[in-house]
């Protein structure tokens, strides 16, 4: 019975009209909410006491590598959909957001780097973060090479799903155990449990801009699914109503 | 809370000297962001073109 | 499962170039290190450990790079299939074999070096015992790349593996530095057993569940 509901709304068929709906929503709000936020913290906020304005870069480094991981464990969910119940749609899904996990993986990392050079002198230190992000970086180029070396898209995307997984299962030994081996970058300054060190003044402006970039990407990733839906299913006859 | 931080707007540009890692970083940052908007807008234009025109021929 | 073992240690002492090759890059590479730096201001015991890991690392690539590549390919994979309907106990007899005649040695080559260069570690036997168990967990991890990529080249594998293998390598880089500080690592050998022996019974699962995927 399960697997009837999943197949039921799981048909690209119906994804792509529902999101063709949301797509304006996501993209109005997400922007609106990315100049909300970013203009608040780089022009109102005060300056950190310790850092000075260089803090500033907090707005765009700090959204960027929570959703290089969102995006990781979304891809995981999507990959289990896919090896469990055989959902087509999943594995496209995974296919579109992984370049887009690797993007924004790649901004975490460059604003990681440019942050440090007023800060702590250097623009790459051998710390414990740093290092599980730029794996992670390599592990959606791995996806995304995995997937493409394939002429047999199915195979490809059991394949890819079964990476995925795998992965996911990596991330948390991964960050343990560079933990374990070493750590520099500060502590996460706000956890879910209350208490954040961070003030008010610079922690609304960051929560803004967290959900601002979060609909932003969820607007992309719909651009981008959308197009790798089309190209998978460009024999089938709903395509039609879409060109 | 909603007092700018700075006085004025080559205050804003300098930021005590970090000026240039902030801005450069958003400037890279919604650079690629904004690429890839139009990356994926352009993809899908292809692929309809495709889809057009082999309903076309056929 | 005798039968798969016996078959794959004949295959592998059959393909010189799969066993000797890892065996005599290893030795090279252990070779060539102490003659690229400027031995008098180094301390080659604080650091020779490092080199061994990293050269266990590529060595192991080395040895498992198209494990399955020429089964897939002449078919033998399809065979037993047939026979088994499933790849369980043909990875796991692969992996033992891969192990016993590539790792083992390696492992033994990295600790006589490492003993020779006055790495300052407890006993020889600690260091063979560290390095043929991160062989077994690289060779698991590996084994799976190389389903994953079956006929598609080393680049792939890379890129899909390597970030499995990183956490072996930062265990063993936490057990260079307990050799640094003159600290015993039992606890490392006793983690690594403990990851070695789970990975050996779960890894089979996942890379036969791999190469179902490249057989039909």
């Amino acid at each position: 019975m399960i697997t009837a509901f999943i197949h039921q709304f799981s048909s690209a068929k119906s994804f792509v009209n529902i999101t063709e709906k949301l797509y304006p929503f996501f993209l109005i709000v997400g922007v609106s909410m990315l100049i909300l936020g970013w203009t608040w913290g780089l022009l109102f906020a005060p300056q950190d006491a310790v850092q000075g304005n260089s803090y500033r870069i907090i707005f765009l480094h700090v959204p960027s590598v929570i959703f290089a991981e969102l995006i990781y464990f979304f891809m995981a969910v999507c990959a289990l959909m896919h090896l469990v119940w055989r959902v087509k749609l999943a594995a496209y899904l995974i296919k579109s957001a992984a370049p887009i996990g690797a993007m924004i993986t790649f901004i975490g990392l460059l604003s990681g780097s440019i942050w440090g050079i007023p800060t702590w002198g250097t623009w790459w230190q051998w710390d414990a973060r740093i290092t599980s992000t730029l794996i992670l970086f390599i592990m959606y180029l791995g996806i995304l090479t995995l997937h493409g070396s394939f002429s047999n898209l199915e195979k490809a995307d059991r394949l890819m799903s079964i990476l995925v997984v795998i992965g996911v299962v990596n991330i948390p030994i991964i960050k343990k155990s560079v933990d374990w081996w070493s750590t520099l970058h500060q502590p996460a300054s706000i956890s879910v449990s209350g208490g954040s060190s961070i003030d008010p003044s610079m922690l609304y402006p960051l929560l803004i801009s967290v959900i601002g970039l979060g609909f932003t990407l969820i607007a992309l990733g719909i651009l981008s699914s959308r197009s790798y839906i089309f190209t998978r299913e460009k024999n089938k006859k709903w395509i039609l109503e879409h060109v | 809370m909603f007092n700018l931080a700075f006085d004025n707007f080559n205050e804003i540009l300098y930021m005590d000297g970090h000026g240039i890692y902030v801005w450069s970083v958003y400037l890279i940052g919604i650079s690629i962001i904004f690429l890839s908007f139009l990356i994926a807008k352009k993809r899908i234009v292809d692929i309809q073109k495709k889809i057009n025109t082999k309903n076309a021929s056929s | 499962m005798l039968r798969l073992v016996k078959a794959e240690s004949f295959k592998l002492s059959k393909k010189l170039k799969s066993w000797l090759g890892p065996l005599l890059i290893m030795v090279l590479v252990l070779i060539a290190f102490p003659l690229s730096i400027d031995i008098s201001q180094f301390d080659l015991d604080k650091f020779y450990f490092s080199i061994i890991v990293v050269s266990l690392l590529m060595t192991s690539f080395v040895a498992t790079e198209g494990m399955f590549e020429e089964d897939f390919e002449d078919g033998s994979l399809e065979q037993e299939f047939l026979i088994e309907k499933d790849f369980y106990k043909l990875v796991l007899s692969k992996i033992f074999v891969y192990v016993c005649l590539i790792g083992i040695p390696i492992a033994f080559i990295g600790a006589l070096f490492s003993f020779a260069n006055g790495v300052a570690i407890g006993s020889f036997a600690s260091v063979f015992l560290l390095l043929s168990l991160s062989n077994l967990l690289l060779f698991n991890l590996f084994a799976f790349g190389n389903a994953l990529s079956i006929n598609k080249g080393a680049m792939l594998g890379v890129l899909s593996s390597l970030p499995l293998a990183l956490p072996v390598i930062i265990l063993l880089g936490t057990a260079v530095r307990s050799i640094q500080f003159g600290d015993d690592f039992e606890a490392i050998i006793t983690l690594m057993t403990g990851i070695g022996l789970l990975m050996s019974a779960i890894m089979p699962l996942i890379i036969s569940a791999a190469l179902k995927t490249h057989i039909d």
